[in-house]
């Protein structure tokens, strides 16, 4: 039985990424061509071999349940152990809206956490596109003897978030909560690891007193009684998606190689569902430049600045600029789309022209047709 | 567990009009049309016409075949009564146990797989040929034929029947005659090399075809035409859709051209996916000054230069300047700022370094052809590789 056991948060419908999140949460979002957001913590736990993982999960999670199915495909399908989904089960009485915090999320499945076979338990947050070395974080914490390693990152996000500021020693001194914009110490991505009998502390302490702020109440209250918290930094691509504005730049970032090698070392590979596609198809008169493409596609077309997921179709004389298409829409003739997410299976026909901006991209709906 | 009918698919050929290409790696295992193996056509087929226990044989250079058959379920064939199985040559108690020495004798040292599942009947695949075909409806011709074999045909010019066994009918449309490679044919229906068995007399005739000293134990050879002497019926299935034996550096390049086709074989067809054990790759990405026309490119690729008339299999990549045409990429294969590939065949993982040239357009010339380098080597900065040139090391160029 491994000491480390993986949480991940993926409840979360993000309110801010509009019609993207209709009838998905944020962790289902697809990213990059042909990932869903929450392959990134799966994979990360996967490549550090944490294979007991349980995925918290509230509402509107068909997609979630759809792309992670048994976990096979993060080697984490098992006889023993393995992956569980944890939709809501045992919810407090008054409980009518969202998850209020990450304690209440655990709180909602703390049987799930309290039979854990594991002296420490990760917990990663679904909507995070970073690929994160599980494995390092692991062994500093182990080094540092820290009761919790908190994840963090240097690059400064561009939502309310909370920081950590660290001594010389590695150790927070103090931290800064709900802050916009940049700030002293490190941007904390709300990733840890923690060990099972302090967590299981804070979530009865918080349970007693109706707190639920995972980081105002329990890991504040911790650090100010003295408390180890270390702080690991994450040197490579990290943006947790807030908002549709976050999602459009993130896309748009994977375009860059520097970014691309960030989130998808050779090393620490992101699996994902795997899918019967055919290789995706350029036609005599298409133009590509700059673009992610996914398999399965036919393009006939123009495409450039742009991420293409699989199984689109990019009909002649059609132009995208700075677009994201998800997976299975249909792009008709002479159609000229600039700054347009297109949500998977919407078909824009022929001749049309939409153009939204980088701050305000236009959504197509899923399923949509224009 | 009872089967009507279980597949045993012919895997162990070297492949050795490959050789550059199939020093290490069994033919069925070799990267075809961007996202697949060759072997990946007939078991999807056999996936997808209902066919749940297939028996892999193999024999040369296995351990890539291996793995990536391993448990069968890219293609769903990890099924609790069935599934795919690798069937290598064995020993038995008291004997010394031996290779398999043709086609009719890997049956053969198999009858006891075969039993396991008491099969009414058994089709034979090969593992080296394109194609999508439902093997149910061959089955119920098969039946409703009342035939002790049915052999899947394929209607073919005169001109290439005699690169063929050909089958001659007898006025009722049974087969009357079975020949190999005949100079002048009388038929123009070809053997595809896939069979129909009734199991009970498929058993029979393997048993005797063990004991005859003379045979060569060959389906095609002995088998058939000892059926046929015996006064069996023997049906042939017209089959009318894409077929290709890649056996060639030639068919193999053909076919992969074909691949650019989707009216030759449409690749794209959700009703009949060809499945292939998947990689998972980052998206292909095309930069700025990249240029694809007319081409197939899969995930994993990064393509700066210039790719025309192409098929590249994952993570194959092409540098600034760089110009691969009527060529074929295997998986992982780079060519390098500023070189050139065209009319050529890639293996996998070999790198062209900046500025080689391999291959060359045809010239009309009889000595022209396309160009080879074989899997894991390195053409140097600036060498050239000609015209019909076959590399399998380093050191050649």
């Amino acid at each position: 039985m491994s000491d480390f056991h993986g949480i991940i948060f993926a409840y979360g419908s993000v309110k801010q990424l509009g019609e993207l999140v209709n009838s998905r949460t944020a962790a289902s979002l697809p990213f990059c061509g042909r990932y869903r957001l929450i392959d990134f913590a799966l994979s990360s736990m996967m490549n550090a071999g944490i294979l007991d993982v349980g995925v918290i999960m509230q509402r509107d999670y068909q997609s979630l349940l759809d792309h992670i199915g048994s976990g096979k495909d993060w080697d984490m399908g098992r006889r023993i152990g393995g992956l569980r989904l944890l939709p809501p089960f045992g919810l407090p009485e008054y409980h009518k809206g969202d998850y209020t915090g990450t304690i209440e999320a655990l709180n909602a499945v703390s049987t799930y956490v309290r039979e854990a076979h594991a002296k420490y338990i990760v917990l990663l947050q679904g909507n995070t596109a970073a690929n994160i070395d599980l494995k390092a974080v692991i062994r500093q914490h182990l080094d540092t003897g820290a009761e919790i390693t908190a994840i963090c990152t240097e690059q400064t996000p561009d939502y309310r978030h909370h920081r950590y500021v660290a001594d010389a020693d590695g150790f927070a001194r103090s931290m800064i909560f709900n802050q916009t914009g940049d700030g002293d110490g490190v941007a904390s991505l709300e990733g840890y690891i923690i060990s099972k009998e302090l967590l299981i502390g804070m979530m009865d302490a918080c349970a007693a007193s109706n707190h639920y702020h995972f980081h105002r109440d329990a890991i504040a209250d911790y650090l100010a009684a003295g408390g180890k918290v270390g702080v690991y930094v994450h040197r490579g691509y990290a943006k947790r998606i807030m908002s549709l504005e976050t999602y459009f730049k993130s896309s748009m970032d994977a375009l860059k190689p520097e970014c691309r090698a960030e989130l998808f070392p050779a090393e620490r590979p992101v699996r994902t569902k795997s899918r019967e596609d055919v290789s995706t198809y350029y036609g005599e008169k298409a133009f590509v430049r700059n673009s992610l493409v996914a398999d399965g596609c036919i393009i006939e077309g123009e495409v450039t600045n742009s991420i293409v997921f699989s199984d689109v179709r990019i009909a002649k004389g059609a132009k995208l600029n700075n677009c994201i298409v998800m997976r299975g829409s249909e792009i008709g003739e002479n159609v000229i789309l600039s700054a347009v997410i297109a949500d998977k299976y919407s078909t824009v026909a022929p001749y049309q022209t939409l153009v939204g901006s980088q701050k305000l991209p236009i959504v197509i709906p899923k399923n949509s047709n224009i | 567990m009872k089967k009507s009918c279980i597949a045993m698919l012919l895997a162990g050929g070297q492949g050795s009009r490959l050789y550059a290409l199939t020093q290490n790696v069994a033919k069925p295992n070799m990267p075809f049309g961007g996202k697949y193996r060759i072997i990946d056509f007939p078991l999807s087929n056999c996936a997808n016409s209902g066919i749940d226990t297939v028996g892999v044989l193999t024999q040369y250079r296995p351990l890539q075949l291996n793995s990536y058959i391993a448990g069968g379920q890219p293609w769903d064939l990890d099924s609790n009564d069935g599934g795919v199985f690798i069937l290598p040559p064995y020993q038995s108690a008291g004997e010394k146990g031996s290779w398999f020495s043709g086609t009719a004798n890997a049956i053969y040292q198999n009858i006891g797989f075969i039993e396991m599942y008491d099969p009414d009947d058994v089709l034979i695949l090969s593992g080296d040929h394109i194609y999508k075909m439902d093997y149910s409806k061959m089955l119920r011709e098969h039946h409703e034929r009342d035939a002790a074999c049915t052999i899947a045909v394929l209607q073919v010019s005169l001109e290439d029947a005699s690169r063929f066994g050909m089958m001659n009918l007898r006025q009722d449309g049974y087969v009357e005659q079975f020949e190999e490679k005949p100079k002048h044919p009388k038929s123009d229906l070809a053997s595809m090399g896939i069979y129909i068995f009734n199991w009970k007399k498929l058993r029979k005739y393997l048993v005797e075809d063990e004991n005859d000293p003379a045979s060569s134990k060959d389906f095609g050879k002995n088998i058939i035409p000892k059926m046929l002497e015996a006064g069996e019926k023997l049906w042939p299935y017209r089959f009318d859709g894409y077929w290709r034996d890649v056996g060639t550096i030639t068919s193999l390049w053909d076919a992969n051209m074909d691949m650019l086709s989707t009216t030759l074989i449409n690749l794209y067809d959700p009703e009949w996916p060809i499945r292939s054990r998947p990689v998972v790759r980052p998206p292909q990405y095309v930069g700025e000054n990249a240029e694809i026309v007319h081409s197939i490119v899969t995930e994993g690729c990064v393509i700066e230069g210039h790719v025309e008339n192409s098929v590249l299999s994952n993570s194959a990549q092409v540098g600034k300047d760089a110009s691969v045409l009527y060529s074929v990429l295997m998986p992982g294969a780079v060519v390098e700022d500023g070189a050139v590939v065209e009319y050529a065949i890639i293996g996998e993982n070999t790198v062209i370094k900046s500025g080689a040239h391999v291959g060359s357009a045809p010239d009309g010339s009889e000595e022209w052809g396309v160009a080879t380098c074989g899997p894991d080597i390195e053409i140097s900065a600036g060498a050239v590789v000609g015209a019909g040139a076959m590399i399998y090391k380093s050191e050649e160029v």
